[in-house]
């Protein structure tokens, strides 16, 4: 039983991370129908701001807490504002164009931005201030880190924050009615540009906060993290329904527990087997995700 | 279109190259990839063995001309790589060391081969390397038929383990290392509760190191590279799991104790002596170090090892030519390199290579335990 | 038949020259042209799926891995030659190819790409994870193959046979391009759902270009695998499926030039950019980024294909090719009741759009359906059609149930439709949009057609001719090689009802033919009518001009929130009280307006 709590944690721990970088994915997803394959080099980015923050600061003695904020405040705005300049730049000139043109645009800026990582700090690993250390306490015979905690809980708290700005804001609407019909939008006076570059900067913003928290989890940054969490998280965000908040959320957590079951219980080689299987049966069964709505197609 | 600048630019790299061969540098080519995941490791090769050819320039060069190295990208892509081969071969290289991914050097000896210039692999374990009947390859690396036993008689000689887990992360170097460690650990009568791989890059594996732990085993011996390995002491030690942590030499890395901080403390590694630990050659860490402000990585002792025996190889021919650099680089015999005493076989492997234990004590890496002629377990002075 | 290839004299040169890099080039240049080619095929062969059919697969490389690995096994485990891996591997594509089809063919495109992704990956790390595909060493010592005693190891004899595969490979994409199936492909693309309610088998058409995809994709694995005599699963990843994507993208999908162009540049310009070192990839990516930015939709994108309609002298000499003896094959033996609807209701959610609708269709009558916007319509339709299910009731033809058919064999049946806002294939020719109309009355296999036999030719010359009368008695005529998308609203209506009638239907069902025509259209499309009744075909019309519905109509059906209110002759149908209610509303509702007799002097155009 221990054994499974312990998975448990694990797997709600790692969850949280995609979580936090499938709801970009989703955002983005449902107002310009783009997978952004940039998405997980920009947690990567925000991973290194983070990094390059903590590092200049440790010069100084600041509280670690200072610094931390410092650094999460320095790295969302900074990451953000990546995100709205690859989207003025590099998308928002594609979005008429057919569809996979952008596609492709989002593999070369992923690419670029790997590489351009790779150039600016080398190709070996970086590796965060030990700020935090691994005090915890036990559940239920399972031991739990007080950061694992803190992971699980922000990560909640910035998707309840995104929900309700979405449904409960001017911007949010407008977001949502971007997302249903652009042209309507714009011809109700919505700045359709302004709001797909809010888009993106909250969902960079996003992965920029999971970048960090992943760089002060894990100690170790590389130019090539980005890879592996973003075809998590954009696994998670169609398991949940693409467009769907929510749905990102729950599966971003559902494909960290699979991920954690399988190792704990079947085998670690296979876990991304498992993971691809459980997506297609959910997808054969259920074509439009978790928690996606059924597009109707009028004749 | 790309073909038309292909055929202008070869000639002029032919006449840049051929006038290379003339002007006064002996071409080493260091095929590695420096892009993609795999970056990391093939810059610090590369790296190496630009120091190591420094080092031989400062000392006025071979034969009276100086040593240029030639890098090329194969991206460990068995495509990419076999061009890259193909490239060296026409700029003119004397000879090639290198290689990281075997997915790449198998190709790349293949071209290598037909062009019949010698290939010093730094980075390679795999055996099949050395036994596709090919003259013309050799190893600095030992081979993990030779790592594996080693690793397997301190679990069962020194720590004294009833039950061990090992773990790889499937990739040529450590799947490899991993089957001989267990087959040596079996043959020693230690009983292998676990032996299973994870996937690098995953960052969290505690869930696989919680569920290995409820096995009970004395040891978890996890074969793959330092990245994962320090996430995995950190995650150990976060989990309180009791076994003892080891890995083998690709584990050997200052980044795993910057990765894990004070749960590096205790973590054991096998691997071949490090110049720190060798009198009389520390200068190559604090050269490296110095130069590329980053400490050496696990392979960089391997290439400048290499790079070493190819000069001695040309000198002592006095020769360029491929063909007699393969015979001199055959009788090579007890040459000391920072890796140890290196002779080569007949198929080009390394007739010793010697490994030691090493630990983190401190937060840094110490020297540990060495089998004694005897075969004992004593303490590396 | 003779299709327009300007760029095949271009294509013959860009041969030669390709022959002759061994005798000119270096072994490096070789290596490179040799990656170059293995590019180009999977390329050709990702081209198919994504290109052609329109299908987002970000798992390409696992077709390439299965064709590998099949020929490394046989060779080492069981010592095949080369040679006879080959068909193995096809054979093992192919059945990888359809389950791998299978699951994705009712996802949307995007769905689709983290499906395929998760396939690529499956493969992947099977292969790294068996013992018998020899883990993360793979496989090696697999023999060169062997032509003629002499075994092909050097870069130049390998780069032979890859020139020679890519040929055979070129032409199959060439003539695949020209046949129903790449029609029925391009259909796919640039209308899923018209394509289907045409009569195009989509979910079958869909599964088709992953298996012949694969089938390349096989065929460039074991070439490679011949090559290198050693393979192992890090060529076979997620990163080499992209690269294959960029290359069909970047040339510009669908376009055979395009994507040989994409294929040098995606291999060759890494290799001229080695001179940048670690910059080589950033670069890379920053090109890349530029290229489409500047050129969106491809480096030389697929031109409109146009297969060049016969003349219409030549047409008429065809035998069975003229309209009345196009549609008297299929309305010999008519029955009287053609078609039964019995009790038909359709419920969408809360909605009740059609609820307990009953009636007849008689032989060669044109009824019309009419009433009042969202009076559910439409919706009868397309549950008639299978593009709906209806909720419960059914629908009899012939006496056979029809109802739950998906669309595509509805069609097969016999009947057709137009679409209430026009559903073209704007991309394809009007010929061609015609032909697509009739494709599925066509079963000539499609090995028989690409190689052009003799009794797939003689089937060939009478279904393009036919269409070629086709266009002709709807008047578009001297239109037949314009692109559809740019015809005026009118012709494109014509070119529906062409469509619709090139697949020999018995009924033909017209969704509000006539809107937006001005009165002189409607007078010649009341006439078209009239001439598509006397050929046999019967027609059911939904339509609002009530001159048009009165003019043409033998009965008339109006429908009034879902339900039929009132039912028989024009003029009957107009006096009832009923439907002047519905139309109108009551004389109480709007007391200054005084009570209108009939509805066509209320015409609502």
């Amino acid at each position: 039983m221990s054994e499974f709590i312990q998975l448990v944690i694990a797997g709600l721990t790692t969850g949280s991370f995609y979580a936090l970088v499938a709801l970009g994915y989703t955002m983005v997803y449902g107002i310009v129908r783009l997978i952004n394959f940039a998405h997980g080099d920009i947690f990567m980015v925000g991973a290194f701001i983070g990094w390059t923050v903590l590092t200049t600061l440790a010069a100084t003695h600041m509280p670690w807490g200072i610094g931390l904020l410092l650094a999460l405040v320095v790295a969302m705005l900074l990451t953000g504002g990546l995100g709205v300049v690859v989207e003025r730049f590099a998308y928002q000139p594609l979005l008429s164009a057919p569809p996979l043109s952008i596609l492709i645009t989002a593999l070369g800026v992923s690419l670029a931005l790997e590489n351009g990582v790779l150039l600016i700090f080398g190709a070996g690993f970086n590796t965060y201030p030990q700020l935090i250390g691994s005090e915890g306490f036990m559940i239920a015979g399972a031991r739990i880190t007080d950061i694992q905690v803190g992971i699980i809980v922000l990560s909640v708290v910035l998707m309840a924050g995104l929900y309700f700005f979405v449904h409960h804001t001017f911007i949010g609407t407008a977001m949502r009615a971007l997302a249903v019909d652009r042209d309507a939008a714009r011809l109700m006076g919505i700045n359709v540009e302004r709001v797909i570059q809010i888009t993106f900067f909250l969902g960079s913003s996003l992965a920029a906060v999971a970048g960090v928290m992943e760089g002060l989890y894990y100690t170790e940054i590389n130019f090539f993290m980005g890879f592996v969490v973003g075809l998590r998280a954009f696994t998670a965000a169609v398991l949940g329904g693409i467009g769907n908040i929510p749905g990102a959320m729950a599966g971003g957590l559902l494909i960290g527990l699979l991920e954690a079951f399988s190792a704990g219980y079947i085998s670690s080689r296979w876990t991304d087997v498992i993971v691809f299987l459980v997506l297609i049966g959910t997808l054969v069964i259920k074509p439009t995700g978790l928690f996606g709505e059924r597009v109707v197609e009028r004749m | 279109m790309i073909k038309p600048f292909l055929s202008a630019a070869l000639p002029l790299m032919l006449t840049v190259g051929a006038a290379g061969a003339y002007a006064d540098t002996i071409k080493i080519g260091v095929p590695v990839p420096l892009s993609g995941p795999y970056a990391s490791a093939g810059v610090d090769i590369l790296n190496a063995a630009k120091l190591a050819a420094s080092k031989i320039n400062a000392a006025g060069g071979v034969l009276g001309k100086q040593i240029e190295i030639l890098g090329e990208d194969d991206a460990c892509d068995a495509q990419q790589g076999v061009q890259a081969a193909q490239k060296l071969v026409d700029a003119g290289v004397a000879v090639v060391a290198g290689g990281y991914c075997s997915g790449a050097a198998l190709p790349e000896l293949g071209a290598l081969h037909r062009a019949g210039i010698p290939y010093i692999l730094d980075a390679s374990t795999n055996p099949k390397l050395t036994s596709m009947g090919y003259d013309n390859v050799f190893r600095t690396i030992g081979r993990d038929d030779q790592q594996g036993p080693f690793a397997a008689a301190f679990i069962s000689g020194y720590l004294h383990a009833k039950k061990a887990a090992v773990i790889d992360d499937n990739t040529v170097y450590s799947k490899g290392l991993a089957d001989n460690t267990v087959a040596g650990l079996k043959k020693d009568g230690v009983d292998v509760v676990y032996y299973d791989a994870v996937t690098p890059g995953q960052m969290d594996y505690s869930a696989v190191l919680s569920h290995v732990a409820s096995l009970g085993p004395d040891v978890i011996d996890y074969t793959g590279y330092f990245a994962e390995a320090g996430l995995m002491a950190k995650e150990a030690a976060a989990l309180h799991l009791k076994p003892q942590m080891m890995g083998g030499d690709a584990t050997d890395d200052p980044t795993l104790i910057k990765t894990a901080g004070p749960a590096a403390n205790g973590w054991i590694s096998t691997c071949a002596p490090l110049p720190q630990f060798l009198s009389g050659a520390k200068d190559f860490v604090t050269e490296f170090t110095k130069t590329y402000n980053v400490a050496p990585g696990p392979y960089s002792v391997y290439e400048y090892d290499a790079i070493d025996i190819a000069a001695k190889a040309i000198k002592d021919s006095g020769s360029t030519d491929p063909a007699t650099l393969v015979a001199a680089l055959h009788k090579v015999k007890d040459y000391p390199g920072l890796t140890g005493i290196i002779t080569f076989n007949s198929v080009g492997d390394r007739t010793v290579a010697s490994y030691i234990t090493v630990t983190v004590k401190n937060e840094t890496w110490a020297p540990f335990m060495k089998l004694s002629p005897a075969g004992q377990w004593v303490p590396v002075e | 038949m003779r299709t327009a290839i300007p760029v095949g004299r271009l294509g013959i040169a860009a041969l030669v020259i390709a022959a002759g890099v061994p005798f000119l080039c270096d072994n490096y240049i070789t290596d490179v042209a040799l990656t170059i080619v293995t590019y180009g095929i999977l390329a050709l062969g990702l081209n198919i799926v994504v290109g052609y059919a329109g299908l987002l697969d970000l798992g390409y490389a696992a077709f390439f891995a299965i064709g590998a690995y099949t020929t490394a096994l046989l060779e080492t485990l069981l010592n095949f030659n080369f040679w006879e891996t080959i068909p193995c591997a096809l054979v093992f594509a192919a059945i990888s190819g359809i389950i791998i089809g299978w699951p994705t063919l009712r996802l949307r495109s995007d769905y689709l790409a983290i499906v395929t992704l998760g396939f690529g990956e499956i493969v992947r790390i099977i292969a790294v994870n068996l013992d018998i595909t020899g883990g993360p060493n793979g496989i090696y010592g697999i023999n060169p193959a062997n032509v003629l005693g002499h075994d092909l190891t050097s870069p130049k004899s390998i780069y032979a046979l890859g020139l020679v595969v890519l040929v055979i490979v070129l032409v199959f994409v060439i003539r695949l391009g020209q046949s129903r199936l790449g029609r029925a492909w391009q259909s796919l693309r640039e209308d899923e759902s018209a394509a289907e309610a045409v009569g195009v088998p989509t979910l079958r058409v869909k599964m088709l270009a992953y298996v012949i995809g694969a089938l390349i994709g096989g065929l460039g694995g074991s070439l490679f695998a011949a090559r290198f005599g050693t393979i192992d699963p890090t060529s076979f990843t997620y990163a080499q499926s992209v690269t294959i994507l960029i290359i069909v993208v970047l040339g510009g999908r669908g376009s055979i030039p395009g994507v040989l162009l994409g294929a040098i540049i995606v291999a060759g310009l890494p290799e001229a950019l080695r001179f940048l070192n670690l910059w080589r990839e950033f670069v890379f990516a920053v090109a890349l980024i530029l290229l489409m930015l500047l050129r969106p939709q491809g480096l030389w994108p697929a031109r409109l294909r146009r297969i060049a309609a016969p003349s219409a002298d030549e047409a008429h000499h065809v035998p069975h090719a003229e309209p009345a003896a196009q549609i008297a094959e299929v309305t010999a033996n008519e029955p009287e009741t053609l078609l039964e609807a019995r009790n038909v209701s359709r419920v969408f959610g809360g909605l009740k759009a059609v609820t307990d609708v009953s009636f007849t269709v008689h032989r060669g009558e044109i009824l019309s359906l009419i009433g009042p916007n969202g009076a559910g319509k439409t919706t009868v339709f397309n549950c008639l059609t299978g593009v709906l299910p209806p909720s419960s009731g059914s629908i009899l033809w012939d006496g056979r149930s029809l109802t739950g058919l998906v669309p595509h064999r509805v069609v097969a049946r016999g009947l057709a439709r137009t679409f209430q806002g026009i559903r073209l294939f704007n991309n394809m020719t009007v010929f061609e949009n015609v032909l697509v109309g009739m494709d599925h009355r066509f079963h000539v296999p499609l090995p028989a057609e690409l190689i052009g036999l003799p009794f797939a030719r003689r089937d060939t010359g009478l279904h393009y001719a036919a269409c070629r009368n086709w266009l002709e008695f709807v008047g578009l005529s001297d239109k037949a090689g314009l692109r559809a998308g740019d015809l005026p609203y009118g012709d494109q209506r014509r070119l529906e009802i062409a469509r619709g009638l090139a697949g020999q239907p018995r009924l033909l069902l017209l969704d509000e033919p006539a809107a937006g025509m001005n009165p002189t259209e409607k007078q010649s499309l009341m006439g078209l009518i009239r001439r598509i009744r006397d050929l046999g075909t019967t027609v059911l019309l939904i339509e609002h001009d009530m001159l048009l519905v009165m003019g043409v109509s033998d009965r008339v059906i109006v429908m009034d929130r879902g339900q039929i209110i009132a039912e028989g002759a024009p003029a009957e149908v107009q006096a009832n009280s009923r439907v002047v209610e519905a139309y109108l509303g009551t004389e109480e509702d709007d007391p200054e307006d005084g009570p209108v007799g009939s509805i066509s002097e209320g015409a609502l155009a």
